[in-house]
C-alpha cells in the first residue's frame, strides 16, 4: 500500500548516518534555543503523559516517551486559527494570517506522527493547497526519534508507519550514551552543520545497531490484526450496509470527538465570525471540528445529514479506511492508537472494530484494486473574500430576497450556471449560496436568499449600498455545453428554483442551441413562487412548455395552475426519454420521488442530473463537512449526473 | 439608538451579575453599544423600558412566574444568564428532597411564610432567546453572546461535550488522573476550564442536546463508581434536566 512520500527523496539508510553524543546533542539543542530565529518545540512530560510544547532546555525533553497527548499537527494547523482580521471602519479591509516570525524546530516526532504529517501534506495539498498549513509547514525542521517505548495502543507496525525512511529533517535512534542520526534533507544537513558539534560517521556497527533496534521496534506492538491491513479498503465497502454491526459498535458512542480530535490525520475544521465589542472590526478563525459530533453535517435549515451515532461512526471509519484510500491510495490512518486510549467507553480501536468486522465477514475478502490517484494541485486558496456591495435589493416572497451584488474590483463573477458562492456578512459569518443569475448576466450577479440561519436573515435585514464579501464562485457547476441540442425538462422543488434559474435563464439567453425546453416547478403554496414576473412571461412563450404547480391554495389566493405535488405534473409532460435530459434541483425530501417518476417514464439515469444541498463551509474540500461518502459536494459537486452518485448511500 | 438593557434576579447567588461587573474596561466598550436601565446590584435608577433583559437565578416560586411574565411582556429579547437561569442549576437539587423539610432547614419556624415550588429553569415559565450558561457564566461568554444579539445572529453555543475542549486543551481525562468527572454528557463552550485546572467538569452547563446518558453511567461505574454515586454526579447540575427526559 502506498504511503505519501509527497516529494521527500527517499534515503539510502546508513550511507550517510551520523553519531552524536548525548551531551553533544544536547548542546546541539540549546544551541538553537538560545538562538532567537528558531522556537524550539519538544517532548515533555505532563504529568505522567506527554506533551509537544516550547521548551526552555535540552533537559526538559523525554526522548523516551510512548506518545504524546495531541500529535505535532497542532503547529502547523492549530486548533484555532485566524483567517483574517477585518475592520469596517473607514470603508473595509482585511488582513490574512501574519508570517511567524521564528521557524519551528520540533523535536522528537516518532515515525507514525511524521507519516502522518505527510498525509495531512497531500490533503491540505490536493485541488487547492491552503496556505497557512503550508507557511508554517513548510519553514520548520522535524526532528524525529525512533520509537523506545511504544503505547499498548499503538499499532503502528500494521500500518507500515512504525518507522520511516523520509519525511523528517533529522531521525534520531537512541543507542545508550549516543544517538544515530540520519539526515533527511538539506534543511537538517544544514542545522547540524551550524549548530552541532563533534558530529562522526557512523561506524558498521552502530548501523547494524540501529537495523537491530528498527526490527525490535516491530516487536512493540501489544496490539493485534487478525487479517492484513491492506484488506482494510475492502472490508469496508463489504460492511457499509451491515446496520446491525455499526449500530452495535456505536451505541455506547458519547458523541464527544474524543477519537477525532486527537487524531494525527484528522483535518475537519469549522470557520466562524469573532467580532470585537465594537462590531466594527474583528477576526474570521476556523478551528477543529470532528465529524463524530452531532451537528457536524447539520445545516442552516435544520436538516442533519448523518443524525444518528450509527452513520456518524460509520463514516470515521469509511472516511480512514475507504474514501480517502480512494482518493489519496492510503489508508489515512499510522496506527497511533490515540483515538483508542482516548475512548472512554472504549469502542474508537481500530484493531477491535477491524478484527470485528473481520470475522463477521461471510466469505472470503481479497484486496481490491487500487485505487488511481490524480491529484492535482493549482493555485492556493483565499479565505479572504472580496469586497462587493449590494446593487439591489427586491423582496421575493415572505422567506426570499433577491440581492443582486457587485464586485467592488469592478471585475466579473465569472461563473457557471450552478455554482455557488460564500457570502459573508462580516462579524456574522459566511454561507453557501448559489447563484441565481445566469453567466450571459455581465457586471454583477444575483443570489436569492431564504432566511435561514444566521447569515441569511442578516442578509435579509441589509440594505442597497451594503457591502458584503464573496468568496468563489465554486463547484463544477452544469455543463451548458454538453446540454446544447438536447430536450431539456427542467424540473424544480422550492428554493431549488434558485440555482436552476442561473441554467434555465442561459438557455433561453441562447433557445436556439438547445431542444425542447420544458420546465416544472413547485411550490407550497401560490404565496411562495419564486421569480413570479418571470414565471407569468414564461406562460406567454411558445418556445417554452411552463407548469407549475402548488401543494395547495389557501382560500383567500387565487390559483389557475395545477394543484399537486411536484410529481403529479410529470404524467402531463410529453418528452421522448433517450433525447431528454432531466434536470432536477430541489430539498432533499423532493429527489426520491421525482427520480422515482422519471425512471418509470423511462428517462435513462444518465439523462438525469440534480444539485445537492449540503453544508458547506470552506467551499474548496478542506473542512469535511459536505462530504457525503467519498465525495465532496462543494468541489465534485453540487451538480450530479444521477447515474454516478445513485450508488452513494448517504446521496439521495 | 443604543438597545435598552435591564438585569433581574431570581433564587441564586447574583455572581453572574458580578461577573458584568467586574468587566473592567469592557464595560466601557459596553456601554458604547448598548444603554443599561436596570441593575439593582450596581445601580440606583430603575426604568421598565427596556429591549434585553437579562435573567439571573431559577424560579422557586408561584409568584415569581408573573414578575417573569411582565419582564417577558417589557421586553423584545430575554436572555437566562447563569446555570440557576438557564438549566435550574443547584436549585434544582431540592427538588430530590421533602419539600417541607427543605423549608424548615433554610427559613426554620418561619417556614410556613415561604411558600416555595420545585426550583426551574426560566424557560420553564416564559420562552427564552439566548442562554449564558455557566456557573457563574463568564465574561466572555456573555460578552459572545451581547454581540451575537447585537448583530442579529444566533450565538453560537457548542452542542457537543466538555472532552472536545479538553482535547484541544491537551488535558489528561479526569478519568485517568482517577477522578469521575461528567464533561462526557455536559455542553461545552467554557473552554473545559475546570479540568484546565486540574479538577473535574461538574456540569455547570447543563446536557448537551442528545447526552448518552446510559453510556456515561456505564463509564463512571466501570471506573468504580456505584450507581448511587452516578445519580448523585448528574443530580448536581442536571436534576432539572434529568427529570424532564
Amino acid at each position: 500500500m502506498r504511503q505519501p512520500p509527497s516529494g521527500h527523496e527517499k534515503l539510502k539508510v546508513g550511507f550517510n548516518m551520523k553519531i552524536i553524543a548525548k551531551e553533544d546533542f544536547n548542546n546541539f539543542v540549546n544551541a538553537l534555543i538560545n538562538n532567537n530565529s528558531f522556537n524550539v518545540i519538544g517532548v515533555k512530560a505532563k504529568r505522567d503523559k506527554f506533551t509537544f510544547a516550547p521548551i526552555d532546555s535540552a533537559q526538559e525533553l523525554r526522548l523516551d516517551y510512548d506518545v504524546t497527548l495531541l500529535p505535532p499537527k497542532k503547529y502547523f494547523f492549530p486548533q484555532r486559527e485566524t483567517l483574517f482580521t477585518y475592520d469596517l471602519a473607514g470603508g473595509f479591509s482585511a488582513k490574512g494570517q501574519a508570517a511567524e516570525p521564528k521557524r519551528m524546530v520540533i523535536i522528537g516526532v516518532h515515525p507514525y506522527d511524521i507519516v502522518a504529517l505527510l498525509h495531512m501534506d497531500e490533503i491540505f495539498r490536493e485541488t487547492k493547497s491552503d496556505p497557512y498549513y503550508f507557511e508554517k509547514r513548510d519553514s520548520s525542521v522535524i526532528i524525529g526519534v525512533n520509537i523506545q517505548k511504544m503505547s499498548k495502543w499503538n499499532f503502528s507496525p500494521y500500518m507500515g508507519t512504525a518507522t520511516t525512511e523520509y519525511g523528517y529533517d533529522i531521525m534520531l535512534t537512541d543507542l545508550g550514551n549516543r544517538y544515530a542520526i540520519n539526515v533527511g534533507s538539506e534543511k537538517g544537513q544544514e542545522l547540524l552543520d551550524k549548530y552541532a558539534k563533534n558530529v562522526t560517521s557512523a561506524l558498521a556497527r552502530d548501523i547494524q545497531l540501529v537495523g537491530q533496534k528498527k526490527r525490535e521496534i516491530m516487536q512493540l506492538t501489544q496490539q493485534k490484526f487478525d487479517f492484513p491491513t491492506e484488506l482494510i479498503p475492502e472490508l469496508l465497502r463489504k460492511n457499509y450496509e451491515e446496520s446491525s454491526f455499526w449500530e452495535r459498535h456505536s451505541e455506547p458512542c458519547l458523541a464527544c470527538g474524543s477519537c477525532v480530535l486527537v487524531c494525527p490525520t484528522c483535518y475537519c475544521f469549522d470557520v466562524k465570525d469573532n467580532p470585537d465589542l465594537t462590531l466594527a472590526s474583528g477576526e474570521r478563525i476556523r478551528t477543529w471540528d470532528g465529524c463524530l459530533l452531532e451537528d457536524f453535517a447539520k445545516v442552516a435549515s435544520g436538516e442533519n445529514f448523518r443524525s444518528t451515532r450509527p452513520t456518524r461512526y460509520r463514516h470515521r471509519y469509511f472516511k480512514k479506511g475507504k474514501y480517502l484510500y480512494d482518493r489519496f491510495g492510503f489508508i489515512s490512518c499510522v496506527g497511533c492508537g490515540r483515538c483508542g486510549s482516548n475512548c472512554l467507553p472504549n469502542i474508537a480501536n481500530p484493531v477491535d472494530l477491524f478484527n470485528d468486522m473481520y470475522h463477521n465477514t461471510i466469505g472470503t475478502v481479497t484486496a481490491g484494486a487500487e485505487p488511481e490517484v490524480q491529484i492535482q494541485t493549482n493555485e492556493s486558496i483565499n479565505y479572504v473574500p472580496k469586497l462587493a456591495t449590494i446593487i439591489k435589493k427586491q423582496a421575493m416572497t415572505h422567506m426570499e430576497t433577491l440581492l443582486e451584488i457587485k464586485l467592488d474590483d469592478g471585475s466579473d463573477l465569472g461563473h457557471k450556471p450552478g455554482q455557488f458562492v460564500e457570502i459573508s456578512v462580516f462579524g456574522v459569518g459566511e454561507a453557501p449560496i448559489s447563484v441565481s443569475s445566469p453567466p450571459t448576466k455581465k457586471g454583477s450577479f444575483e443570489l436569492c436568499v431564504r432566511k435561514l440561519g444566521s447569515v441569511t436573515t442578516k442578509l435579509h435585514t441589509l440594505k442597497e449600498g451594503d457591502k458584503v464579501g464573496i468568496r468563489g464562485p465554486f463547484g463544477n457547476g452544469f455543463d451548458a455545453e454538453f446540454l446544447k441540442r438536447k430536450d431539456l425538462l427542467f424540473i424544480a422543488g422550492g428554493l431549488g428554483m434558485a440555482p436552476l434559474r442561473s441554467l434555465f435563464n442561459y438557455v433561453l439567453d441562447n433557445r436556439k442551441d438547445y431542444g425542447r425546453v420544458t420546465l416544472l416547478y413547485g411550490c407550497k403554496e401560490p404565496r411562495e413562487l419564486l421569480f413570479s414576473d418571470e414565471m407569468i412571461a414564461l406562460a406567454s412563450r411558445e418556445d417554452v412548455d411552463f407548469k407549475p404547480t402548488v401543494n395547495w391554495c389557501p382560500e383567500n389566493e387565487t390559483w389557475t395552475g395545477n394543484i399537486g405535488v411536484i410529481t403529479t405534473l410529470i404524467p402531463q409532460v410529453d418528452f421522448d426519454p433517450d433525447k431528454t435530459y432531466a434536470i432536477v434541483v430541489g430539498p432533499p425530501v423532493m429527489y426520491k420521488f421525482v427520480l422515482h417518476d422519471l425512471r418509470e417514464r423511462k428517462v435513462p439515469d444518465d439523462h438525469i442530473i440534480v444539485s445537492l444541498e449540503r453544508r458547506m463551509k470552506c467551499g474548496v474540500g478542506k473542512c469535511g463537512h459536505c462530504q457525503m461518502n467519498e465525495i465532496y459536494v462543494c468541489k465534485d459537486g453540487p451538480v450530479f449526473n444521477y447515474s454516478k452518485i445513485k450508488g452513494l448511500p448517504e446521496a439521495l | 439608538m443604543k438597545p435598552k438593557v435591564a438585569f433581574f434576579d431570581f433564587a441564586g447567588c447574583e455572581g453572574d451579575q458580578l461577573q458584568i461587573a467586574n468587566l473592567e474596561e469592557d464595560i466601557l466598550t459596553l456601554l458604547g453599544q448598548v444603554e443599561i436601565v436596570a441593575f439593582r446590584e450596581v445601580m440606583k435608577e430603575h426604568s421598565d423600558n427596556y429591549d434585553i433583559a437579562f435573567i439571573e437565578g431559577s424560579c422557586t416560586r408561584l409568584q415569581d412566574e408573573d414578575r417573569l411574565k411582565q419582564i417577558r411582556k417589557n421586553a423584545k429579547l430575554v436572555v437566562a444568564i447563569g446555570s440557576c437561569a438557564t438549566i435550574g442549576g443547584i436549585n434544582s437539587l431540592k427538588n430530590y428532597r421533602d419539600s417541607d423539610d427543605v423549608r424548615r432547614t433554610v427559613y426554620g419556624d418561619q417556614a410556613r411564610l415561604f411558600d416555595t415550588y420545585a426550583a426551574r429553569p426560566i424557560d420553564a415559565v416564559i420562552p427564552v432567546d439566548a442562554y449564558v450558561h455557566g456557573c457563574p457564566m463568564t465574561k466572555d461568554e456573555f460578552l459572545l453572546v451581547v454581540k451575537s444579539l447585537l448583530l442579529g445572529k444566533k450565538p453560537d453555543i457548542p452542542n457537543y461535550p466538555v472532552c472536545v475542549e479538553c482535547k484541544k486543551n491537551e488535558n489528561i481525562c479526569a478519568f485517568e488522573r482517577g477522578q469521575y468527572c461528567v464533561g462526557t454528557v455536559t455542553r461545552a463552550g467554557c473552554n473545559s476550564c475546570c479540568v484546565n485546572e486540574g479538577t473535574i467538569c461538574w456540569g455547570c452547563r447543563g446536557l448537551v442536546d442528545n447526552p448518552n446518558e446510559n453510556s456515561h453511567k456505564e463509564v463512571l461505574i466501570r471506573y468504580g463508581q456505584t450507581v448511587d454515586d452516578a445519580i448523585a454526579k448528574f443530580r448536581l447540575y442536571f436534576g432539572w434536566q434529568e427529570a424532564k427526559r
